[in-house]
């Protein structure tokens, strides 16, 4: 049985996805004025470019036609991660635009879904998976939230953090009910929020409690023994999309370092003939090409996986090597810019914050590595 | 009617699938090779290996490269490459293989009619083994400044210099080397790629002993060295060109991910024999040497779907050759730390319950990362030509 398989999968034609490559990077410039405007300011993100990605099918692409979507498989969703992740956009595509309309679509109640989907899909209703505990473990199966049954439904009790986007209409509460864990839709009004906490990249994150907070059955979203796999098997394909965001991000970081190399001048030179650094350049340029071909990898390897530990090791291969390697292109691009590198307004800072926060959240390189040697021992 | 090279193929290998040719390979290689030389810790000198690789002759599997009409198997991209793969797979022992590596490409591309007919049948019957004279005691990354002199004698080229690295030269009967035929050209314009018969009184072979204990290169002293003038492949003075367009195909072999895979199952075997393969602290380091494994096969996966696809390989795969190698040395290291004391008995080791060579993976991984251009000049190579940092 697989749970892997359960996630919807059509591959795209090569050409559709070369137009979408080249839509997305028309639609999603770098922007840094726009970027620093929204840093610390609710909700962290623009909703009237949220509504213009949606109005391009983006959020569509792992939600299957019979429920108005595209179906177009991860390798789509991979493309728009890796072209947002070259414009910088602080936009939660990862979680609200692929993880929240993935995970809505593969509900078992059919009156949510019908409900929910298309304000999901059209942008005007924004998703925010709250499937982590306040400890930070990167495993779905101990949520923070627990549900107790109720007459009409459930009542949540517990926490959630790291939640992104902090200010979403709808959450997507995580929890446990003894036997298993079930999914829950829940207004961000019933919800209160205990903290909202500083990203990096001027982007907040949500600490949610929920006080007996009673859900009716017609907000369930899925409850029983195979949701445990069936979100594993989703929150895997976040990681992988998300570890293309970061191939997009450190592409673009080095992009500008070397540009930099190449321009600045110093005892007569420029700094980029200089044999120590080009060694330094060469060194960054391979750990991005093993995090695109890792990545490329995991991607094959969702489109066509059957097994969902072939799946969970292939998606920490993947965001072991993404986020090992974007931190050390951020932190390398800073030191060979020189102080330039470290200030606020010229733009190589963005890119470093976005890393830092991206590299961290989903588990990082050492987690993933922990995971991807459990996954290797159990294959 | 056609001149004949070396013996006919059974059959036409690329009108298998894959799968087929695969089976077939791999049941030859299970079934025939001594299973003493498997993965040996070393480079297998001419006596070791000379029954094998003359059965490879008589089958007509020593050069899977070449073209059916020279003798080859004739494989396409796809099939050479899982050649390739079975042969690291069941980890069998090369040869002095340059006649069929190198030798054989170039006169195919470059050589005379009467070139090829000389020497090709004595690669394909093993009867010449041929090794490669580049690098001299001057001459090593800048290989452009050697200094291997050749005058002219009536209808015979005389070469005298020194050449040094060359790789089993004592096992070769003949070299191709390059040599200066134009003292007064700048660098590459006067050199000159020739063929040179090594059983002759200006020859002289001197096995040169590795840190290892082995004897796996040589130097080789050239003195009033004669060959025909037939025996310059290609025009006089563009050697250089002759040896360069040998960099394609080969290039992506060096990155192969098997050697630091087979590195790895040595030091899981080390690990489990000194109990520590559980240990929390071991595992961190030995899961992140798989995941460098693991991404440097991705990386190849990506340049070979690339040669399958009959495109030409950039120069971005020099990345390879530096994280292949590079990363056989780390799980080499690993291997030696966590051997503890045992790393401190040379050749094969009783471990508790098994038998291992722990520091065979520590000196093979030293020369890959200096041969075939070193990762520093692979580093100059990738900085100014992939990402176009200006040169000094």
């Amino acid at each position: 049985m697989s749970a892997a398989a359960s996630t919807p999968h059509v591959s795209a034609e090569p050409e559709t996805l070369a137009l979408l490559r080249h839509s997305v990077a028309g639609l999603a410039r770098f922007d840094g004025q726009r970027i620093r405007a929204w840093r610390d300011r609710s909700p962290g993100f623009d909703r009237a470019l949220w509504r213009e990605m949606a109005s391009q099918g983006w959020f569509a692409i792992p939600v299957p036609e019979t429920e108005g979507g595209l179906a177009l498989g991860i390798e789509a969703a991979a493309i728009v991660a890796e072209q947002l992740g070259r414009a910088c956009l602080p936009e939660p595509y990862v979680m609200a635009g692929f993880l929240g309309p993935m995970l809505l679509a593969q509900s078992t109640n059919e009156a949510a879904r019908r409900e929910l989907l298309p304000d999901v899909l059209s942008g005007e209703t924004v998703l925010a998976p709250a499937w982590q505990s306040a400890d930070g473990g990167i495993s779905p199966s101990t949520p923070g939230v627990f549900a107790r049954p109720d007459a009409d439904g459930f009542v949540l009790s517990g926490e959630s953090r790291f939640v992104v986007p902090a200010e979403a209409d709808i959450y997507l509460a995580l929890a446990h009910d003894g036997d298993g864990l079930l999914v829950a839709a829940v207004e961000r009004r019933d919800v209160r929020m205990l903290r909202q906490e500083p990203g990096p990249d001027g982007v907040s994150t949500a600490w949610l409690g929920f006080q007996d907070l009673r859900v009716p059955k017609s907000r369930l979203l899925m409850s029983g023994e195979a949701v445990a796999a069936r979100v594993q098997a989703a929150l895997d394909h976040a990681v992988i999309v998300q570890s293309a965001e970061l191939c997009g991000l450190m592409q673009r970081a080095l992009e500008m370092t070397l540009d930099y190399l190449r321009t600045r001048r110093q005892f007569g030179a420029p700094i980029g003939s200089f044999q120590a650094l080009q060694h330094r350049a060469v060194d960054l340029f391979i750990q991005q090409e093993l995090a695109r071909h890792a990545t490329g990898t995991a991607v094959r390897a969702a489109a066509n996986a059957t097994d969902c530990r072939v799946l969970s090791r292939a998606a920490s291969s993947a965001k072991a090597r993404a986020a090992h390697a974007a931190l050390l292109i951020a932190t390398q691009s800073i030191q060979l810019h020189g102080a330039i590198g470290f200030t606020d307004e010229y733009d190589l800072g963005l890119y470093v914050n976005r890393i830092v926060r991206l590299a961290a959240s989903f588990g990082n390189a050492a987690e993933h590595r922990r995971r991807f040697a459990a996954a290797s021992a159990e294959t | 009617m056609s001149f004949r090279y070396g013996v006919e193929q059974e059959r036409d290998w690329n009108a298998l699938t894959d799968e087929e040719f695969r089976a077939i390979v791999r049941a030859e290689f299970e079934a025939n090779y001594p299973t003493e030389l498997r993965y040996a810790p070393r480079r297998l000198r001419w006596h070791e290996t000379k029954d094998w690789y003359l059965r490879m002759a008589a089958k007509g599997w020593i050069a899977p490269n070449w073209p059916v009409e020279y003798g080859g198997m004739g494989l396409s991209p796809a099939k050479l490459l899982i050649f390739h793969e079975e042969t690291e797979r069941w980890g069998i022992g090369r040869y002095q293989d340059h006649g069929t590596l190198m030798l054989g490409p170039v006169l195919i591309r470059w050589g005379t009619e009467e070139q090829r007919r000389k020497y090709l049948p004595d690669v394909l019957a093993c009867r010449s083994i041929w090794c490669q004279g580049y690098s001299e005691p001057g001459a090593g990354s800048d290989l452009a400044s050697l200094g291997t002199r050749v005058v002219l004698d009536g209808d015979e080229f005389v070469i005298t210099g020194q050449k040094i690295w060359t790789t089993l030269a004592q096992d070769a009967t003949h070299m191709f080397l390059l040599a200066r035929t134009d003292p007064g050209a700048k660098k590459q314009e006067g050199i000159s790629f020739l063929l040179l018969d090594l059983a002759q009184k200006g020859v002289r072979v001197r096995p040169i002993r590795d840190i290892a204990g082995h004897e796996e290169f040589c130097e080789v002293f050239l003195d009033e060295a004669r060959t025909h003038v037939s025996n310059l492949v290609g025009e006089l003075n563009r050697g250089w060109t002759v040896a360069k367009s040998l960099l394609g195909f080969e290039r992506i072999h060096i990155g192969s991910p098997r050697m630091p895979e087979y590195g790895l199952t040595v030091l899981k075997r080390v690990a489990e024999a000194r109990g520590v393969w559980d240990d929390p602290l071991f595992r961190d380091k030995y899961f992140a040497l798989a995941l460098d494994v693991q991404h440097l096969a991705d990386a190849y996966n990506h340049f070979t779907a690339i040669v399958i696809r009959g495109e030409p390989l950039g120069q971005d795969v020099s990345y390879l050759k530096i994280w292949a190698t590079e990363t056989f040395q780390r799980i080499a290291d690993l291997t030696v730390e966590t051997a503890g004391p045992f790393a401190a008995v040379k050749g094969d080791v009783r471990l508790n319950d098994t038998t291992v060579n722990v520091l065979a993976s520590f000196y093979k991984a030293r020369p890959p990362t200096i041969y075939g251009g070193t990762n520093e000049i692979q580093r100059n190579i990738l900085a100014q030509q992939v990402l176009g940092l200006p040169r000094r």
